[in-house]
């Protein structure tokens, strides 16, 4: 078996997307990390991409919820002639 | 007054998938019945906040929460004690959400699919100087765009991606969740969530551009 044991630069670039996410195997995250601490060109596109995410998602989540929803959804949930038997 | 599909077929056909990808393990081999109020009410604010992001109108968000929750109760009977109800329930969300909505199509200039490069913000930004300017260019660049800017900028994906990022950047779903939740396989997710985030980066760009936030002088040529 041939076992990969350091990514080049190219291939923690096509990997980038995965590991932010953190869909990579615990192996391959091992190895993307590792690429990243000794390359700094690396490292900066990896910082910046994580930051536009962190951004987007703080952003995105910053919701009021309306009071009229939930007093809606309480009279739902509250008539029972709406519920399937449990 | 709300028309209500009924979701109750193929919530049972389809709940043994859901349940495949949500479950965890449960701590009693005969969990206690949970009534629905106790699992759907604290989750509203997330799933007002999913259904906002995608129909970018408070009166549609609020009626899509409506329904799925009719939609739920109706159903409730189908979810499986143990598994993750949070899933289940923006299953039926989306569901609602795709047989109200698939006829719109997004608004707003079309986007080139085909010629949004990797790291598109990352190398425009840096054209622009704001790497050399801020310790944190990313954060620099949409410090300057708020939320509704931003949903705005996902608004203009179009829906097979923008689907897909809304339940990635809102809810932090797995791609194996999401793949759960939109019935369609984890490659397919992974595919478009990462063509999705490329095109958003390209959409954010030229907003930042349309609002003054980076000079006009960083257009992008052609």
């Amino acid at each position: 078996m041939n076992a990969v044991d350091r990514y080049s630069c190219e291939e923690v670039f096509r990997r980038l997307n995965d590991y932010l996410d953190r869909e990579l195997s615990p192996a391959e995250m091992a190895l993307v990390q590792e690429h990243l601490d000794t390359c700094a060109q690396c490292a900066g596109e990896h910082a910046f991409e994580a930051s536009v995410l962190r951004e987007l998602k703080a952003k995105l989540r910053r919701i009021d919820v309306p009071q009229s929803l939930i007093a809606k959804i309480d009279a739902i949930l509250s008539d029972p002639g709406h519920r399937e038997e449990e | 007054m709300l028309a209500v599909p009924d979701w109750t077929g193929s919530l049972r056909l389809l709940a043994p998938l859901v349940a495949l990808a949500f479950t965890r393990p449960s701590r009693t081999e005969h969990p206690t019945p949970t009534p629905l109020d106790d699992v759907l009410t604290p989750l509203l604010a997330r799933a007002y906040g999913l259904a906002l992001r995608l129909l970018r109108n408070r009166a549609d968000a609020e009626d899509l929460v409506q329904e799925a929750a009719l939609a739920a109760c109706r159903g409730f009977g189908t979810f499986q004690r143990g598994t993750n109800f949070k899933a289940w329930f923006f299953r039926i969300l989306t569901n609602c959400y795709y047989a109200r909505h698939r006829r719109q199509r997004h608004e707003g200039p079309p986007v080139d699919l085909h010629e949004t490069p990797e790291l598109y913000l990352y190398s425009r930004t840096a054209e622009i100087g704001l790497h050399q300017n801020a310790a944190d260019p990313a954060q620099a660049l949409l410090d300057r765009l708020d939320g509704e800017q931003i949903a705005t900028a996902l608004q203009g994906l179009p829906e097979e991606y923008r689907v897909v990022s809304t339940l990635y950047l809102v809810e932090d779903f797995s791609y194996q969740q999401i793949g759960a939740i939109l019935d369609i396989p984890v490659g397919t997710v992974r595919s478009r969530l990462h063509r999705g985030r490329r095109i958003l980066q390209k959409l954010l760009w030229r907003l930042a551009l349309e609002r003054g936030v980076v000079p006009e002088a960083a257009k992008e040529p052609g």
